[in-house]
């Protein structure tokens, strides 16, 4: 097997042993696993020690004040430039997958992924794109509206193309079904998810804002 | 900044100040230096400091360590996920950070130090002309001194438990309580003796009720404790009434579909339905949302996608936005819905996506696969199942299905116009 000149650095954030082994033999062999960690302390050592590309973080983790991956991201947010979370969870609550997002992690996949679709995640995150899942769509659709309101910030609101995107996300088409149903290239389809995402993390919709209220995430 | 406030164990009075700094986020000389600084403004600080100190629990206290048994959002973890104790401890001494061990200071030293920034003060007014009624401020000065004394106490009790505080076997114990109660009356005293100009009777009545006063002060210490004590008594019945519950119900669902797992283990198709179906049953079990109200339509969706995911032991992913009231014709949906479902995995052989999405317009349905696809017009007449149950189904309730297949997959996308537009469009 050939590695490429540089592979993608990744530390692995999760408090299952069994599932740590298997993500690590489930990965494609030009990620480089660098370190893991099981508690929120230990992580934030290892991602400030290491500053790897990509940080595979389950959302529920042992130790700190019992915040888990978020904490884990607040306290290594002077790494955030170079340093991309990807949010791993076998929870499908709008809580964890919202607030993880919120907190500055770049995307979120569910724990029952294969081995091709999480390297292909690692690497999407690792250039700088966001990874939605099908579920993640689905909050975003919910937390934004579906339908088109007239809001005074850009922030607040999906533009239609944003909308169609999100929609066929949720509708489980892969970023390149996306771009064939839209007549869009792939990169068009990932600047609008990283549109999102922006959105996602940055708006004060009151929507939003009062959905995290009401779920204690502020 | 930390998202719960703990008055830090690394303390000089009662850790309030550290434990805001960590809070905050600030420097603890900083918030010590404003907490001074307002208390020179009609002793603000001081009434903001005893107010903390009452309200915000010592950190590593009875309540965090119930904290742990549950996750982020106050969910109670499972027992599978609940990491070993001393993985606790271990935490909790990585925590400490050593560089903000507590300085050294005795309390002696605080002490002197505070009493002479107060005569400074009062010497330093009483230049200045005001009439600050030493009579008055002295006594009180007493009686906030012996307060503290007293109240300096709980912590010390909080760490060392219940038991022994209410034994008071150290003589420094005895001592404080006894400093605290005698500094405390006697400054009363002083107050009461000092008002000459009251009647006998009324002055008496006002004594004993400032006696009593000053004991209650000097004892609510321990009636707060007791208070506490009893309220963590309780949660921690409530919590393992709580863990009974989950116990018991792993007990009755995960164990023994492991062990159907385990017979079955040459079987990966049998493995893989009984593993989704434990993972469905218990999902819904955690994270059931009492507070969240749904409508019928999504609920009966998941169900038939369940039962399609248990018929064929193939995932199907649902996703939902938004949720209407289960109708008639919203029932014919799901019926489509069933039929699209079961076809997507009898004959697409992959995993299903379900996207339902409820508007103030109608409510749409896709159901997608991977499998080979098939032509629409090459379904024969008499395969009811896409023809009848699927597109005619929709069209009889007003609604339209679309059919859209290829190498790559099969999509069915249904659309389920609202009565009330339905009704419209027919005027």
């Amino acid at each position: 097997m050939t590695m490429p000149a540089t592979p993608i650095t990744v530390v692995i954030v999760d408090d299952h042993a069994i599932f740590r082994s298997g993500l690590k033999a489930d990965l494609d062999r030009d990620i480089l696993i660098l370190a893991e960690a099981a508690t929120v302390e230990e992580a934030i050592a290892a991602v400030t020690h290491h500053q790897p590309d990509v940080v595979l973080l389950d959302v529920h983790l042992p130790g700190g004040r019992g915040q888990g991956g978020r904490e884990v991201i607040a306290g290594c947010t002077s790494l955030l430039a170079g340093t991309k979370f990807l949010a791993l969870s076998v929870s499908d609550s709008a809580e964890d997958v919202v607030s993880v997002i919120r907190s500055g992690a770049r995307g979120y996949v569910t724990k029952s992924i294969s081995g091709a679709e999480i390297s292909d995640a690692v690497r999407r995150v690792a250039g700088g794109d966001a990874v939605f899942s099908p579920r993640l769509a689905g909050f975003v659709l919910d937390a934004f509206g579906t339908a088109e309101v007239a809001v005074e910030d850009e922030l607040d609101k999906l533009s239609a193309r944003e909308l169609e995107v999100m929609r066929l996300i949720a509708r489980g088409y892969s970023y390149k079904e996306v771009a064939k149903a839209l007549f869009i290239s792939i990169k068009t389809v990932e600047s609008h998810v990283s549109a999102v995402l922006r959105k996602l993390q940055l708006s004060s919709r009151h929507e939003l804002t009062r959905w995290a209220a009401d779920r204690r995430l502020l | 900044m930390s998202v719960k406030m703990y008055r830090t164990q690394a303390r000089v009075v009662a850790g309030v100040c550290g434990g805001l700094a960590v809070h905050l986020g600030w420097n603890v000389r900083m918030v010590r230096g404003i907490m001074i600084g307002a208390s020179f403004f009609f002793g603000a600080g001081i009434v903001f400091y005893g107010w903390l100190w009452l309200l915000v629990p010592l950190e590593g206290d009875a309540p965090e360590q119930g904290g742990r048994l549950l996750d982020a959002d106050g969910n109670p973890r499972l027992a599978l996920f609940r990491p070993a104790p001393e993985a606790f401890e271990k935490d909790n001494s990585g925590n400490s950070n050593p560089a903000r061990k507590p300085v050294p200071l005795g309390f002696r030293e605080v002490a002197i130090g505070g009493a002479l920034v107060i005569a400074a003060f009062i010497i330093f007014g009483q230049q200045q002309g005001w009439d600050l009624r030493l009579g008055t401020l002295i006594p009180l000065l007493v009686i906030v001194l012996g307060a503290v004394l007293a109240w300096m106490q709980l912590d010390d009790t909080r760490r060392v438990g219940l038991l022994s505080a209410t034994k008071m076997n150290t003589p420094i114990a005895m001592l404080r309580l006894g400093g605290g109660l005698a500094l405390v009356i006697t400054g009363l005293l002083v107050i009461v003796a000092g008002s000459g100009s009251w009647t006998l009777l009324w002055s008496s009545v006002v004594a004993s009720l400032a006696v009593l006063a000053g004991v209650g002060l000097v004892l609510a210490p321990w009636a707060l404790k007791f208070w506490s004590e009893f309220q963590s008594e309780r949660a921690g019945h409530i919590k393992e009434s709580a863990r009974a519950e989950i116990a018991a119900h792993l007990h009755d669902s995960v164990l023994q579909t492991l062990a159907l797992i385990q017979k079955s283990a040459h079987s990966p198709t049998d493995v893989t339905r009984l593993a989704r179906a434990q993972e469905r049953e218990l999902r819904e079990w955690i994270y059931q949302d009492s507070t969240h109200k749904s409508g019928a339509l999504v609920e009966r969706i998941k169900s038939v996608c369940a039962e399609a995911e248990d018929i064929y032991g193939q995932a199907v992913e649902v996703v939902a936005v938004g949720d209407t009231e289960l109708t008639e014709r919203g029932n014919a949906l799901v019926q489509a819905v069933r039929e699209a479902v079961l076809n997507g995995v009898r004959h697409g052989g992959t995993a299903v996506s379900v996207y339902v999405e409820a508007t103030a317009k109608g409510v749409d349905v896709f159901v997608k696969d991977r499998g080979a696809g098939f032509d629409v017009r090459t379904v024969a007449a008499d395969r009811l199942g896409v023809r009848e149950s699927v597109v005619g189904r929709m069209q009889r309730n007003g609604g339209t299905a679309e059919i859209i297949s290829s190498v790559e997959g099969t999509e069915v996308r249904l659309h389920l116009p609202y009565e009330a537009t339905a009704t419209e469009e027919a005027k």
